[in-house]
């Protein structure tokens, strides 16, 4: 079982688009990100990784639904999370964790803020923005889910209680590049930008935090940070980063043999 | 004989959200003796710097970040959509899936139309690029092509889908 499909890429691929989850990782650790990208390293997904992926899933499901003008029952979400479950690791079945997701979602959809008959204006949808006009590549990206009007949302599931402000200094990068999409793609700007954390405590919890609308100086570290990610590239520039988020890095033996 | 002497002083200057601008200032002369080189260059340069240094501390015109070009890329995009007349405000790239997918499954146009009124509450034409997104997804999903099972999309969606 692999983590997913990547596969080794050559640098020109990997600057002819940027996404935030590219540019996260490059500010994590770019040698990581030579591990992962350039290299197309594969590992077992970690049970977190596992949870969060049939999370995910379900909830597109629940969101399509909506969209479609359709209801999903509770019956037709737990069919939709066991068949992503399923999918995602046929091989990983522990059955604690698979019962932690779904009590991730029961708490979810029981708090939601969304309303069962809230339309939604798009769901997991591919975007891209030309940033050539700045010298940069194009901008591209998956929205999780946009409300009206113009709200954008990321879910995201984590085993802590997410502190407000760190967390909007945490996600700057990827909350930018989704307003920068979502501008660009509707020719308006974006209400706000929620994240809608599903917090695996023994009680699982839902918090929702509500970000303002990316600023001019989010969007300038954004293109100063896409501009350093080019560079690095082009310069071949994977140094390790070592500190305390190498405890959980899947390829901690590879960075400690490099030289 | 007179010597032509030709002096230009110019600076570049950043600014704010990936601008810049620039001045420059140069100037012709004449001098008898070329032992007036020096202390001529000497002079103009003082001169020139002082003039530009001068000018361009008035910054001028400044976009707004938040919507300069983006107005005018929308209305760009729309400008390439249109084809023999009809303004379609997706990207051609997008249009041309929609109108691949159609042609691949031999759908009825009128039936991808009643399909974005019914999701979008708008004709196909007349969806922006997050809608016609979303439209194609949906297409897809009722229409998988044979040969590349679910993953028609960019590779970078499902590269990006298992790196969430």
């Amino acid at each position: 079982m692999n983590a997913g499909d990547d596969s080794p890429r050559s640098i020109a691929d990997l600057i002819s688009t940027v996404s935030a989850s590219r540019l996260t990782t490059f500010q994590q650790c770019r040698l990581k990100f030579y591990f992962r990208y350039v290299l197309g390293l594969q590992r077992p997904k970690t049970s977190a990784l596992h949870v969060g992926g049939a999370v995910h899933e379900t909830l597109k499901y629940w969101n399509k639904a909506r969209w479609r003008n359709e209801s999903a029952t509770l019956k037709q979400l737990h069919d939709a999370y066991l068949g992503a479950w399923g999918e995602a690791a046929a091989s990983n079945g522990e059955v604690e964790e698979q019962k932690t997701g779904w009590r991730l979602l029961e708490t979810y959809f029981r708090e939601s803020p969304i309303k069962p008959d809230e339309k939604p204006e798009a769901v997991e949808v591919s975007v891209e923005a030309d940033l050539a006009k700045h010298g940069l590549p194009k901008l591209v990206g998956i929205i999780d889910l946009v409300r009206p009007p113009g709200i954008i949302v990321d879910f995201k599931t984590s085993g802590q209680t997410p502190v407000p402000e760190k967390v909007a200094h945490q996600t700057d990068t990827q909350t930018s590049a989704y307003g920068v999409l979502y501008r660009e793609c509707t020719g308006k700007k974006e209400t706000s930008i929620e994240l809608h954390h599903l917090v695996k405590l023994k009680n699982p919890k839902l918090v929702v935090t509500a970000l303002e609308p990316a600023t001019d100086l989010q969007k300038t570290r954004l293109f100063k940070i896409i501009e350093s990610y080019v560079n690095g590239l082009n310069r071949s520039d994977f140094i390790p980063s070592p500190g305390l988020q190498c405890a959980s890095c899947e390829f901690f033996s590879e960075c400690r043999a490099w030289s | 004989m007179a010597i032509v002497f030709e002096a230009a002083y110019s600076k570049k200057l950043g600014l704010p959200n990936f601008s810049s601008h620039s001045y420059v200032v140069s100037i012709r002369t004449e001098l008898t003796d070329i032992n007036q080189v020096q202390e001529e260059s000497r002079k103009l340069y003082k001169m020139l710097q002082e003039a530009v240094d001068k000018e361009i501390q008035a910054v001028g015109f400044m976009p707004d970040a938040t919507s300069y070009g983006m107005k005018d890329g929308h209305e760009q995009q729309q400008r390439n959509g249109s084809a023999g007349g009809d303004d379609w405000q997706c990207t051609d790239k997008q249009k041309g899936l929609i109108l691949r997918i159609v042609e691949e499954n031999n759908l009825d146009k009128n039936y991808v139309e009643d399909l974005a009124k019914e999701l979008f509450g708008h004709g196909v034409k007349s969806l922006n690029r997050l809608s016609a997104s979303g439209l194609i997804d949906e297409l897809f999903d009722r229409f998988p092509r044979k040969d590349k099972g679910n993953g028609q999309r960019g590779k970078y969606q499902r590269r990006e889908q298992s790196r969430r």
